[in-house]
């Protein structure tokens, strides 16, 4: 390696829901464990919490998304299987179109494969500021060993080529030719190969603990360790010694996060000096590497405080219907524009950016601009686009109680105006609890439809965390 | 303006409701039929000129497009030049401010203005805005019909203090005066109690805040007015119009408290008719769900701003009250089968002014009947028509 990458800022996100394992275990005739998993709401996904991750990070090493060089993402499951996943949440970002970076995906290993790729750009100098950004939230096959393990998230971190809070210093990797958890190129649902003892000894615990007993070596301060059954991670911390491993807490906070993992469970620890060691596995690969931390990093208080959010108690029959494996019977209502409308086309950037046109004569935020070749306040025609304030106050509301499938009820919906002096009508997150003529919103990405397989993003509003005015 | 005075001479309608036995094609010969027998002299049908064919929507009963040629044929008038009028929730309306349009240029004499939808032969789910897809398929996701005008019940409580209850007392009144028309899709009175009770739609309106869906057809007949004399001795004649649009999105209204497309709309409409709202002895007002019809009784001028729940709360709009409002049960109770709405509505108006309205009928001072309807996206489309029993 040439130059180290520096950790600049970190940021986490976990999703809204969280399901009991034990009533996950209940529906399959299973003694339940005691615990949650944090699980994605219909409006959630990998990529969803990626932006909110990111977003958070960015605003931690107080860099603008403009500065952005590259952006590695590590995800099992992307959003689109084929299809624009990276180029999506970079423009959610609103990175620089001409910024580069990878997707990395195919196990729970991406994550990993996207800290080192990140790593590996900064310090060949490619990337003077790298983003890692790592998201999960798979579907598990119905019944299988680790569906009430599954959770969903994501981390971020901003690498830099200049001295920073943290750096990277060492890594090592194992490989092995076998499979583990599986999902074919058609199927749907992650599934469970092998007997439970047969991964333990042989697909798990031997390159986990020569990866382990590497960082070891080099004393850290804090772990994170894999834990894919709420077992094998005190397993392999008993076999090196480890004694802090903050990501236990974090597994039992939101469950396996697959890709996610090995970073979201070192964040925590990113928030007092000293070495920590992070390892990951998927896919039959094993990496390990040492994040020599100074100083505090930025980010790292506020990510443990999202991964230790309560969230929202959802039923695991609401679970199932946001995996969309729980569906009912009949048709449902189909959008009115698809996906595949050239509207998409047209409005790519200004649903996923929220954007604006701004009147050059009068200053009126005109939205979408896609519908607006003319001001709507003095009819000014030269419109230029610009993002809206992601912050606002809510000036009416309604809450939708009645909806065919595939909307849920209830669904808040609600007319804001933004800082910027821009109005906005969107759907707002959660089920109305709270909300009231006057509350301060966040506008956050969500999905808003899976529309014939291709997942439609945009935004809405969320109850900010200080309530209303 | 220089315009010909245009007389109504005849108008009626068939009876709303789940009309799961008859066609598209059936309601618009049945709502022919009854405007042609209520011409106190007689009506020759071949004698109609033209006709404007109101249906919002053909998708609703499974037909991409409707031209103005469907009913022509179901009316026995084939070859007659008929022209479909599509205009959103004033699309009857709008067919009728056409229609007499026509007959005031002079191009055409007797013309046929015809509502007629099919709102039940899909499933609820398939029904109106139920798929919740018109418009931006972002700024409008879930945006079911009642989402257009929930948010302005939601504002008008919290700056007027306008209650579930006064909102009720709309729907009270409505139903009460459905049940006294035969033509009403629901004939049952409701209570405050029953309404306020009722399960919820779209927060803040619950189910007995909203309209129907409802099949159903009418027809009026227009001419001339230095020709009205031929069909009948008590004409009732069109004083004014108008028509305004707002922008079509909710996140474009600069207020939740009131419909500026209906203020624009009632002004051009009062100053072409040389009255004002104190001259209106009743109004047919588009009351989609409750609050509209709160909405409406301001804009229109006839209750100050803010006030519309306590004057409905308090009676002033009840048959006997100081001006009475959906006489026929309005969209609430008589049903809002969208093309035929408008026409429905100028039919009450009608019958009204020509005190033809039997228990429903109210007490005339000036002869001045005013009809009104707001919506399309945004709720950015309205037309009121002011009629007129005066020669």
């Amino acid at each position: 390696m040439g130059g180290h990458a520096y950790v600049h800022g970190v940021g986490a996100a976990t999703p809204t829901w969280r399901v009991a394992t034990a009533e996950i275990g209940a529906a399959w005739g299973r003694q339940g464990r005691t615990g949650s998993v944090a699980v994605c709401a219909p409006d959630e996904d990998p990529l969803t919490l990626a932006a909110a991750a990111a977003t958070a990070a960015l605003g931690a090493a107080g860099l603008e998304s403009g500065e952005v060089d590259g952006l590695w993402w590590g995800c099992t499951r992307p959003p689109f299987a084929e299809g624009p996943s990276h180029a999506v949440l970079a423009s959610a970002l609103a990175l620089n179109p001409r910024a580069g970076g990878a997707l990395m995906s195919g196990s729970p290993h991406a994550g990993m494969d996207a800290l080192l790729g990140a790593a590996d750009a900064v310090a060949a100098g490619s990337a003077r500021t790298a983003l890692v950004v790592v998201s999960d939230g798979l579907r598990p096959g119905l019944g299988t060993a680790f569906e009430a393990r599954t959770g969903a998230g994501a981390a971020a971190l901003v690498l830099r080529g200049e001295d920073g809070p943290a750096s990277l210093t060492v890594r090592v990797t194992r490989s092995q030719p076998q499979l583990d958890r599986y999902r074919g190129d058609g199927e749907t649902d992650t599934r469970d190969l092998y007997d439970a003892r047969l991964f333990r000894e042989e697909m798990f615990l031997p390159p986990v603990i020569a990866v382990a007993e590497h960082l070891a070596a080099l004393e850290p301060r804090a772990w994170s360790l894999p834990d894919p059954d709420g077992r094998l991670g005190r397993t392999v911390a008993r076999q090196v010694g480890a004694t802090t491993v903050p990501s236990a807490d974090v597994y039992a906070a939101v469950g396996d996060t697959a890709a996610a993992a090995p970073l979201l469970g070192a964040l925590p620890a990113l928030d007092a000096a000293g070495p920590v060691a992070i390892v990951g596995t998927g896919g039959g690969r094993t990496t390990g590497v040492l994040l020599e931390v100074d100083t505090p990093v930025p980010g790292a208080t506020a990510a443990a405080r999202a991964i230790a959010d309560d969230g929202h108690v959802a039923s695991y029959a609401a679970l199932l219907r946001a995996r969309g494996q729980l569906t009912p019977s009949g048709e449902t209502i189909p959008m009115g524009v698809p996906p595949e409308s050239a509207l998409f086309a047209r409005g790519a950037e200004e649903m996923v950016q929220l954007l604006a046109g701004r009147c050059a004569d009068c200053g009126t935020l005109n939205t979408p601009p896609s519908i607006h070749p003319t001001c709507i306040a003095c009819g000014g025609s030269k419109l230029e686009p610009v993002p809206l304030a992601r912050h606002g106050v809510v000036h009416t509301f309604v809450v939708n109680q009645t909806m065919p499938a595939p909307f849920v009820a209830p669904l808040p919906i609600a007319v804001v105006d933004l800082d910027d002096g821009a109005r906005v009508m969107l759907q707002v997150v959660g089920d109305g609890t709270g909300l009231e003529i006057g509350s301060e919103v966040d506008l956050v990405l969500r999905r808003y439809a899976h529309e014939r397989g291709v997942p439609v993003y945009g935004y809405k509003s969320q109850l900010s965390a200080g309530g209303a005015v | 303006m220089a315009w010909n005075k245009v007389a109504v001479v005849g108008a009626g309608l068939i009876k709303m409701g789940e009309l799961f036995d008859q066609s598209y094609e059936d309601m618009a010969a049945g709502a022919f039929n009854a405007a042609v027998a209520s011409v106190d002299k007689g009506f020759e049908p071949k004698a109609v000129d033209a006709a404007f064919v109101a249906t919002q929507r053909g998708t609703l009963w499974g037909q991409e497009g409707i031209g103005g040629n469907t009913v022509p044929t179901a009316i026995g008038l084939a070859g007659i030049p008929c022209t479909r009028i599509e205009n959103a929730c004033p699309s009857g309306s709008d067919a009728f401010r056409v229609g007499a349009m026509a007959v005031a240029s002079g191009v055409h004499d007797l013309v046929l203005v015809i509502g007629v939808e099919k709102m039940r032969d899909k499933s609820t789910e398939e029904g109106l805005l139920s798929r919740a897809a018109s418009g931006h398929p972002i700024y409008t996701r879930g945006e079911t019909a009642p989402v257009l005008f929930a948010p302005f019940a939601t504002r008008h409580m919290y700056e007027f203090g306008t209650t579930r209850e006064m909102l009720a007392a709309v729907a009270v009144k409505n139903h009460h005066n459905g049940a006294l028309d035969p033509y009403a899709h629901f004939q049952d009175e409701i209570t405050i109690e029953q309404a306020l009770a009722a399960p919820a739609v779209c927060s803040p309106l619950h189910l007995f805040d909203c309209c129907p869906q409802t099949d159903g057809a009418a027809a009026v007949l227009l001419a001339p007015a230095d020709r009205a004399h031929e069909f009948t001795d008590r004409p009732v004649f069109v004083a004014g119009f108008g028509v305004a649009t707002d922008h079509p999105y909710l996140h474009e209204k600069s207020s939740f408290v009131g419909l500026q497309a209906t203020v624009d709309a009632s002004q051009r409409a009062y100053a072409m008719a040389g009255v004002g709202p104190g001259d209106i002895d009743l109004a047919e007002v588009h009351d989609c769900f409750t609050i509209t019809e709160i909405l409406d009784i301001e804009d229109l001028g006839f209750v100050e701003k803010g006030k519309g729940g306590v004057a409905s709360l308090d009676g002033e709009t009840s048959l006997t009250g100081r001006i009475p409002v959906n006489t026929s049960g309005g969209l609430l109770a008589k049903g809002h089968p969208i093309g035929a709405t408008g026409v429905a509505q100028i039919t009450e108006c009608w019958w009204q002014l020509r005190e033809d309205a039997g228990e429903r009928q109210v007490a005339l001072r000036n002869g001045f009947a005013l009809q009104h309807n707001v919506g399309g996206r945004g709720s950015g489309v309205s037309v009121v028509n002011i009629l007129t029993r005066n020669a």
